[in-house]
């Protein structure tokens, strides 16, 4: 088993009438252990173009078999404008803009239909659109298990 | 204006064959500038002891703050379960529009952007190993938003 933390930190000296100053660390463990960490991890960088709702992160039954994964986004873009929008399944979560990051929790929940393009049945790929411009982006995904796709020669 | 960031750092020694270490800081602006957000609601602690899921955050509730909470506009969201970990079975499932982003274990926290509307409310609820738990839970949240 591998150790991996996420640390957050927020801060500020004058939203409020006190300093705001909040941390809070976790360590990425296997759902249904008690300290087992993940040990498996998909980091990447992506050019997502502008216009399209691509699928970032694509489900897969062992996502959901082991459904304590952990994503991190970040968009590397710098006009303030530029923005991806980032969906789950139909519903958007919301906006990145320029050097905004995300750490959720990832499940890749069921739902009972499977089709062509949705093997396992659950249809909860991370999706992606990038607006104004075009977006340059970094991901991670911490997690227990991907389902290995069998290679078709064509 | 204010100046807000939030921080998140990655580490760890073993998970690949070099160390992993990815920090990056963000600016909690206004959506499409670099005005910094001003509104927020400050730390919230809640305890819950219901196996139904039940909303966190309402943005359908006229006149609250999260009723501001649109496409447009820049909000930011933090959630952090306060219990144990335990054995590892029991999690707080985070749900938009009642579709699960994920699930919360004991000591975890997420940090995202909420588009929020009608009806993309955030909600939570509990499960254990057999399903919705009743077990008291405890969350801090807190939301920046414009």
């Amino acid at each position: 088993m591998a150790t991996t933390t996420a640390t957050l930190t927020l801060s500020s000296a004058d939203l409020l009438t006190d300093n705001l100053s909040l941390s809070a660390t976790m360590n990425l463990y296997k759902g249904g252990t008690t300290a087992t960490g993940l040990d498996e991890l998909n980091y990447h960088r992506a050019l997502i173009p502008t216009g399209t709702n691509f699928v970032l992160i694509s489900e897969s039954a062992a996502l959901n078999t082991n459904a304590s994964n952990y994503v991190y986004i970040i968009n590397k873009n710098t006009d303030v404008t530029d923005y991806v929008v980032v969906s789950i399944r139909s519903e958007v979560i919301g906006r990145l803009y320029a050097g905004d990051w995300m750490f959720i929790p990832y499940s890749d929940a069921t739902t009972a239909t499977a089709g062509t393009d949705d093997p396992s049945g659950d249809d909860s790929d991370i999706a992606i659109q990038a607006n104004t411009h075009d977006c340059i982006i970094e991901y991670a995904m911490f997690h227990d298990g991907e389902t290995l796709l069998t290679h078709t020669a064509s | 204006m204010a100046t807000t960031t939030a921080t998140i750092t990655l580490s760890s020694a073993d998970i690949a064959d070099n160390a992993l270490s990815i920090s990056n800081t963000a600016t909690l602006y206004t959506a499409g500038t670099d005005t910094g957000i001003t509104e927020t609601t400050g730390l919230s602690r809640k305890k819950f002891a219901t196996a139904s899921e039940f909303i966190l955050l309402d943005h359908g509730l006229a006149g609250s703050q999260m009723a501001d909470v649109t496409a447009d506009k820049s909000c930011k969201v933090y959630i952090k379960n306060m219990n144990e970990r335990g054995d590892g079975t029991k999690y707080a499932a985070i749900r938009i529009n009642s579709i699960e982003i994920g699930r919360l274990y004991g000591g975890d926290w997420t940090f995202f952007p909420w588009s929020g509307g009608n009806n993309k409310d955030v909600d939570i609820q509990t499960y254990d190993a057999s399903g919705a738990d009743a077990t008291e839970t405890t969350l801090e949240y807190t939301v920046f938003f414009e």
